[in-house]
């Protein structure tokens, strides 16, 4: 059974189908918000709110259009609504200081590590557009195509900004200082 | 061709995704223009460090548990409501007194607080109806993992590749069917991320062994980059042949023998 036709039957009023769609994406969207907030816990119940809204707003669903794409949807209003209350993440997840500073091993998988630990706080210290882009592209392995459907943008759009995205990482990354 | 068309395109061109025609008017830029290479390679390098980030896990049974109480709740709720809508069209309407309100925050309270404490991690148990149970499950998800593997879509073969990494105890069927995905799949994301899944299975000399093989092969030079670090990870100063090997293979992409080359400095050589 697709996404598209478990939604369907979410919409027409059989409920229960929406613990497939939990089963099938709640990681993917963990992943997305996780990285977007940096906070797990935070990141945990908006993955609860992106699927209670689906429930709530089902009638909105449109039988044209890709289920991901409108579930991504629903997350980045979830994720904006979070932080208008708590303000945008801003800090690196403290699991990653962990596995930067007290992974054993050879000295070139330590600065491997610290490289890692440089690269995060770069990332988190890009615009939260610039971000999302980059989570997209690279951790949900979306196109272009995939990412312009949810952004409301066209590929060539997409191409253009994500580029940018990607520079401003170089620069931000450069500019972390290496003993950080 | 002009310096800032190629930035938008480098990222299809590393993947090998470009029409020929492109890639030879890119090669031919690349050629005559060290900044471009440079950048090339530096994109290169950021998109594969963004790629070996530890890939977070969720609790996803708590959260399961979490969801399934709330849509619970959901259904009951609407089914309340339909009741509650058939009974007030007979009778004079109920209305919800102060005192009434109070009291149901405070059932609503007692009801969350005990279902937070329903869905807690289970304490180990040793019971062996349970352990058939768990290993089952075992089963089934490595099942699930072989079969996404094998779909025609690109997104369910990536999320096979993704759940084989929260596989607690992955069999060699699974290990395998990784090293076949990153050996053949059409897609280079999917092949991406079958390095970052085969890099929990380092330590084992048949993973390294079809790394390094497999190397050769791959037409993308972001792919081969990935798998250079993988070998750089897993051989540590053990890599420095094959990685002097890769260095001077005038066949592979220029960026790709770069990375070797830092990679052997790395090891110290």
């Amino acid at each position: 059974m697709t996404d598209e036709w478990l939604m369907r039957a979410v919409r027409e009023g059989d409920l229960t189908r929406m613990g497939v769609l939990f089963e099938r994406h709640h990681r993917p969207l963990f992943d997305f918000l996780y990285r977007m907030t940096g906070d797990r816990g935070a990141a945990e119940d908006l993955v609860q709110d992106v699927f209670v809204r689906m429930l709530r707003y089902r009638s909105t669903y449109r039988d044209d259009g890709r289920f991901e794409t409108w579930m991504f949807r629903i997350a980045r209003n979830v994720r904006a609504d979070h932080f208008r209350k708590h303000g945008a993440a801003v800090y690196v997840p403290d699991d990653d200081m962990d596995w930067a500073t007290t992974e054993p091993g050879p000295a070139h998988l330590l600065e491997r590590a610290r490289d890692m630990t440089r690269l995060k706080r770069a990332l988190q210290s890009l615009r939260e557009d610039r971000r999302e882009l980059i989570v997209m592209v690279r951790y949900q392995g979306m196109t272009h195509e995939q990412v312009g459907a949810i952004l409301g943008a066209d590929a060539n759009t997409v191409k253009v900004r994500f580029h940018r995205a990607l520079k401003e990482l170089r620069d931000a990354f450069s500019r972390v200082p290496e003993g950080e | 061709m002009q310096c800032s068309d190629l930035g938008p395109e480098m990222l299809e061109y590393l993947a090998g995704t470009l029409p020929d025609d492109r890639l030879a008017e890119i090669r031919a830029h690349l050629a005559q223009c060290q900044a471009c290479r440079d950048d090339v390679d530096a994109t290169a390098e950021l998109w594969n460090e963004l790629g070996a980030a530890p890939t977070p896990r969720p609790e996803s049974a708590r959260m399961r548990a979490r969801f399934d109480a709330a849509l619970q709740g959901y259904i009951d709720g609407q089914a309340e409501s339909r009741v509650v809508s058939m009974t007030t069209s007979r009778r004079p309407s109920l209305r919800w007194q102060p005192w009434m309100q109070l009291s149901g925050a405070a059932a609503l309270l007692v009801i969350g607080v005990g279902l937070g404490r329903f869905v807690q991690p289970a304490v180990p148990q040793t019971n062996p109806d349970i352990a058939l149970l768990r290993e089952e499950l075992r089963d089934t998800r490595q099942m699930v993992t072989l079969s996404l593997l094998q779909q025609q879509s690109a997104s369910e073969r990536l999320k096979g590749v993704n759940t084989s990494s929260q596989l607690e105890r992955p069999g060699t069927e699974v290990v395998s069917a990784l090293l076949d995905t990153l050996r053949h799949d059409p897609n280079v994301n999917v092949r991406l991320a079958s390095v970052d899944a085969l890099r929990r299975f380092n330590a084992r000399e048949g993973v390294r062994n079809g790394v390094v093989e497999a190397l050769p092969q791959q037409e993308s030079p972001l792919v081969q980059i990935a798998m250079v670090d993988f070998i750089l990870e897993a051989a540590g100063p053990d890599a420095r042949s094959v990685l002097q090997r890769l260095a001077e293979d005038m066949m592979l992409n220029q960026a790709v023998r770069a990375r070797a080359e830092r990679g052997l400095k790395q090891v110290g050589l």
